[in-house]
């Protein structure tokens, strides 16, 4: 018997897991009938020794089982051995093919990482808007109640009181800014009041002493705050000890009760600590318990209980609450109650948007990964001899793709790589880009989610643009490659491969920037949009209520008048006005709506009370702002001190209110009150919210002591002025501290940033999108330039022979140019039915452009055919400069 | 073969004398039991079902490999050699043994 090498060999091909079991039983057999042959010469019969032989082995199936378990776990390891020593070959090759050729390594890693890079930053983002869990016990039974409203305190206790669907529930304000004053200096800081069980609906516990319990939202038990975790850091240095300390917030003195976990930050990240919203049903507060004031209202489905069956419950409770109200509400009130997860209202409208970029940086992806794949389709074209040669020596098919593959593969892992350092900067970059109110944007960060998203793009781009090269690659047989010195131009079927490849990127490439197109275009209709007053030269300030015990709005009044006296007179400032709400300023006119009743359309019992929005606005304002008077009179101090109850309404307002009728000198009043209000004056309309949206109704108020509402906003200063802005911005500082040192101010801006933020998600989309599809247009145009540049160098010998034959330089120009042309046309062709397709998806972000506008759709295709022409333009006339005499001598 | 005062082997004690057992050449299951019988004058008994286990569990730690040949009664078996690993173990293995049983033998032989 002969041993030693041969072992080697059986090694490498273990046996597979039936084998193993024969070799056992062969092997147990051997030894049984050795020692039968034994006992017969010592004599015993055959039946005799057989019984022996296996009497003394014992059970010989258990024996076979434990020994066959043994052998199975050392073949398998085995092969898993033999994998990794291919792999480890193929990746030693690999390496080694990339390393001879290094620039083509560099464009292939540095495309793909753009690509890669690009998608790995718009991930974090959608990760940690659309597809992250809430941070909350059991998100997905979280609910939210009417999101696009929001439920009068007076409503809300009569839900909380009726509801069996919702357990716990809870209303909430979003942030508010105040001035928080007693331990250190006055800071502003941003307040959310919520109800008692608002952290038990969410499920979170306080890291430091308590959350709210229960009655904590009614009158005299109100007085306590929960602070958040930044906010305890920063002010109070992490002390746990300042449970039961007090701290003054607008004058309140309030009891901190705890403090919440770092991360937690509902309803929006800014919000620095939460006070209990105080449900007051009592006569004086009527206007805010049915009216002025509102909550949102968050819930946890109790088990078994459906979206549905909440939301037609809430329903039929909102529509009963209609007869609680002190007054009449307006019939359509209260029929739009819904009920919808919270990660929805969380995630808000940003959801489109994200897909969209997502969608479009795709799409980049998939132009770089078709030039990589043409860039190795060419490469395979040069490597087909040794190919053949490693085929010719044994190497089966699915050997080579597996070669060609991990070297594509390695590729994109090295691209990924490179990607994820461009997706680092993509991410600090979106970051600064992204619009003010994008959801839970600070947990948007490289993390590991985005690290394996990232790794996995990348292994299935190495697979996507390596597959076709490779399988391509393995097919050619030995005798045409090996027998063939070269062939002159190129596999046929190679060469449609990659231009099948061109045409395709061609066409993504349209259809990305028709995309772009039609948001540039209505982001330039945007900004032509008449807003009605003159925000340039303007800076505004918010300046909180001073640390007044809270009833003395007589006292709030005299600091606002004393600020505005100083601002008025700073130097520079050509005129100075106060407003409870700028147009642009963010706070949602759901917030100053009320339900009111027309002197000249008394309101019949079961009548609807219309619902405008106040402003409330001191003299200038209107001078402040540019918003021309266009009848009637402004604002006086007469006004100012109460005497008279008068308003201003604007233009639209007038003609929807009184249509057929004069506006100046009607009478209007907010339903809970007795005294009338004239109108005295109309003025031009103002776009209020954003650019896109329509206007509101609304009315202004002169700044002072109007009967039915409590003087208990917090006032803007606007300051108009000459000159530089800088100079007004910390002259308005100044102004303030001298009135009242105790009030800070924060936020000191032009008014025109107030404006340009309102369009900043409409900016933001159109930024990336038209950055995603420069890249896209420059990939592009390499990738074609590349296919068309390939196709000469490989046809140098033809078209040396047209020449010799007596083609012009123009002809051969002309004819790669056709060339070119085609492939451009056919990919134009194709982008533009796709980018009509695609371009529905955007409708929703358009504003003032049709989703086929036509200007759009005619210069991006002509945009794409000059870039094309102008790629192929550069190897036409390099072809045109062949010289017949070296061409053909080339070979 | 169960004969009466075998001894039964010290846990680990079996895998060392199927190495010494191959250390002269290849041989197969049968010669292996018969060899460690033969030679400790049957005192030492092999149950078989251990003796394949261990065979086969020396394999897989890579210190005996296996080929088929063919037996002196022409019969297929399978032949087990020591790998140099194998016959490193062994030493090391007869090493401690021995190191082993002499600190035994002379606390079992001290005249107290």
């Amino acid at each position: 018997m002969k041993l030693g090498s041969g072992i080697r060999k059986v090694l490498r091909h273990p046996p597979g897991a039936r084998a193993v079991e024969r070799d056992v039983d062969a092997e147990l057999a051997f030894h049984v009938e050795t020692r039968v042959d034994v006992l017969m010469a010592r004599g015993l019969t055959r039946e005799a020794a057989d019984a022996q032989a296996r009497r003394e082995f014992g059970d010989l199936r258990e024996a076979r089982d434990e020994i066959a378990a043994i052998d199975r776990g050392r073949v398998g390891r085995e092969r898993r051995e033999d994998w990794w020593e291919a792999m480890r070959q193929d990746v030693r090759f690999a390496a080694r093919a990339l390393a001879r050729r290094p620039s083509f390594l560099a464009i292939t890693v540095l495309t793909l990482a753009l690509g890669i890079g690009a998608n790995a930053a718009i991930f974090s983002v959608v990760d940690a808007a659309l597809l992250k869990p809430l941070p909350y016990a059991d998100p997905d039974r979280l609910v939210s109640v009417w999101p696009e409203g929001a439920m009068m305190p007076g409503i809300f206790v009569e839900v909380r009181n009726g509801t069996r669907t919702l357990a716990p529930i809870a209303g909430y304000s979003g942030g508010v800014a105040v001035s928080m004053t007693g331990a250190a200096e006055p800071a502003r800081l941003v307040q959310s009041d919520v109800t008692s069980r608002f952290f038990d609906v969410l499920g979170v516990k306080a890291e430091v002493g308590r959350t709210l319990v229960e009655g904590e939202d009614l009158p005299g038990r109100d007085r306590v705050a929960v602070l958040g975790h930044a906010l305890w850091q920063q002010r109070f240095g992490g002390d746990r000890a300042v449970i039961g300390r007090s701290v003054v917030i607008n004058g309140i003195a309030r009891t901190v009760v705890g403090v919440m976990p770092r991360g937690f930050r509902f309803p929006s990240p800014d919000i620095d600590f939460w006070v209990p919203v105080s449900l007051d049903p009592s006569p004086a507060n009527i206007g805010p318990y049915w009216g002025t004031s509102h909550l949102n209202v968050v819930g946890r489905l109790r088990p078994g209980v459906s979206v549905r069956q909440a939301e037609q419950e809430i329903a039929t409770l909102v529509d009963r609450s209609r007869a609680s109200f002190p007054w009449r509400m307006p019939d359509a009130w209260g029929k739009n109650v819904t009920v919808v997860p919270l990660e929805r209202r969380v995630t808000g409208d940003v959801g489109p948007m994200l897909v969209v970029l997502f969608g479009s940086v795709a799409v980049v992806l998939l132009i770089a990964c078709v030039n990589v794949a043409n860039l190795l389709l060419s490469r395979a074209a040069a490597r087909e001899r040794e190919i053949a040669i490693r085929a010719s020596l044994g190497a089966g098919r699915g050997r080579i793709v597996r070669q060609l593959l991990t070297e594509s593969v390695m590729l994109a892992l090295l691209g990924g790589l490179v990607g994820l350092g461009v997706g680092a900067a993509g991410v600090r970059a979106l970051l600064l880009l992204l619009p003010a109110g994008m959801p839970r944007v600070t947990e948007v960060a490289i993390d590991g989610r985005v690290l394996a998203f990232t790794m996995v793009i990348a292994l299935a781009t190495g697979v996507t643009f390596g597959l076709a090269p490779a399988l391509r690659a393995s097919r050619p047989t030995l005798q045409t490659v090996l027998g063939a010195t070269r062939n002159a131009g190129g596999s046929l079927a190679r060469r449609r491969l990659s231009e099948w490849l061109v045409v395709a990127q061609i066409a993504l490439g349209v259809v990305l920037v028709a995309g772009a197109g039609l948001l540039i275009k209505s982001f330039w209709r945007l900004h032509q949009v008449e807003l009605g007053f003159r925000p340039e030269q303007v800076i505004a300030a918010d300046i909180p209520i001073p640390s007044f015990p809270s009833d003395t709005a007589v006292r709030a009044q005299a600091f606002y008048e004393a600020v505005l006296e100083r601002a008025r007179t700073m130097p520079g400032v050509t005129s100075a006005a106060l407003a409870s709400v700028l147009p642009f300023g963010g706070t949602g006119s759901m917030q100053s709506s009320f339900a009111s009743e027309l002197e000249a359309n008394p309101l019949p019992p079961g009548a609807p009370a219309p619902m405008l929005v106040r402003t409330v606005v001191s003299d200038d304002y209107f001078k402040t702002l540019g918003i021309p008077l266009l009848r009637g009179r402004s604002f006086d101090a007469a006004d100012r001190s109460g005497a008279s109850a008068v308003a201003l309404v604007d233009d639209l307002t007038a003609r929807r209110l009184w249509p057929n009728a004069e506006a100046i000198g009607q009478r209007f009043r907010p339903v809970w009150v007795k005294s009338w209000i004239t109108v005295v004056g109309v003025v031009g309309t103002v776009k209020r919210d954003s650019l896109s949206s329509a206007g509101e109704v609304s009315v202004y108020l002169p700044m002072g002591r109007t009967a039915g509402f409590n003087f208990s906003t917090q006032m803007t200063l606007v300051v108009r002025g000459t000159g530089d802005l800088s100079a007004l911005r910390s002259g308005v500082r100044g102004a303030v501290a001298a009135v009242d040192p105790t009030v800070p101010v924060n936020a000191v801006r032009p008014l025109e940033d107030l404006v340009s933020n309102s369009a900043a998600r409409a900016r933001f989309t159109m930024l990336l999108l038209a950055t995603f599809a420069a890249v896209a247009l420059t990939l592009g145009a390499v990738g074609i330039y590349g296919v068309v540049a390939y196709a000469v160098v490989r046809r140098t010998r033809e078209i040396g022979v047209r020449m010799a034959l007596g083609a012009r330089a123009t002809d051969v120009l002309g004819m790669v140019l056709r060339e070119g042309g085609t492939l451009a046309a056919a990919g134009v062709t194709l982008g533009i039915i796709g980018a009509f397709g695609a371009s529905r998806v955007l409708a929703g972000f358009l504003f003032g452009v049709t989703p086929n506008d036509p200007a759009v759709f005619i210069a991006v295709p002509t945009l794409l055919g000059l870039v094309a022409i102008g790629a192929c333009l550069i190897p036409a006339r390099r072809a045109a400069r062949v010289d017949p005499m070296v061409a053909l001598r080339s070979d | 073969m169960p004969q009466a005062g075998d001894l039964t082997l010290l846990q680990g004690t079996l895998d060392v004398l199927v190495l010494k057992a191959l250390v002269f050449g290849a041989r197969h299951g049968y010669a292996v039991a018969s060899w460690i019988r033969e030679t400790s004058d049957e005192t030492l008994n092999v149950e078989d079902r251990a003796l394949y286990v261990a065979l086969h569990r020396l394999e897989d730690r890579g210190w005996v490999e296996s080929e088929w040949g063919l037996s002196e009664n022409n019969r297929k078996a399978k032949y087990y050699q020591l790998t140099p690993r194998g016959r490193a173990q062994l030493r090391a293995e007869t090493t401690r043994w021995t190191t082993y049983a002499e600190a035994v033998f002379k606390v079992l032989g001290a005249a107290s």
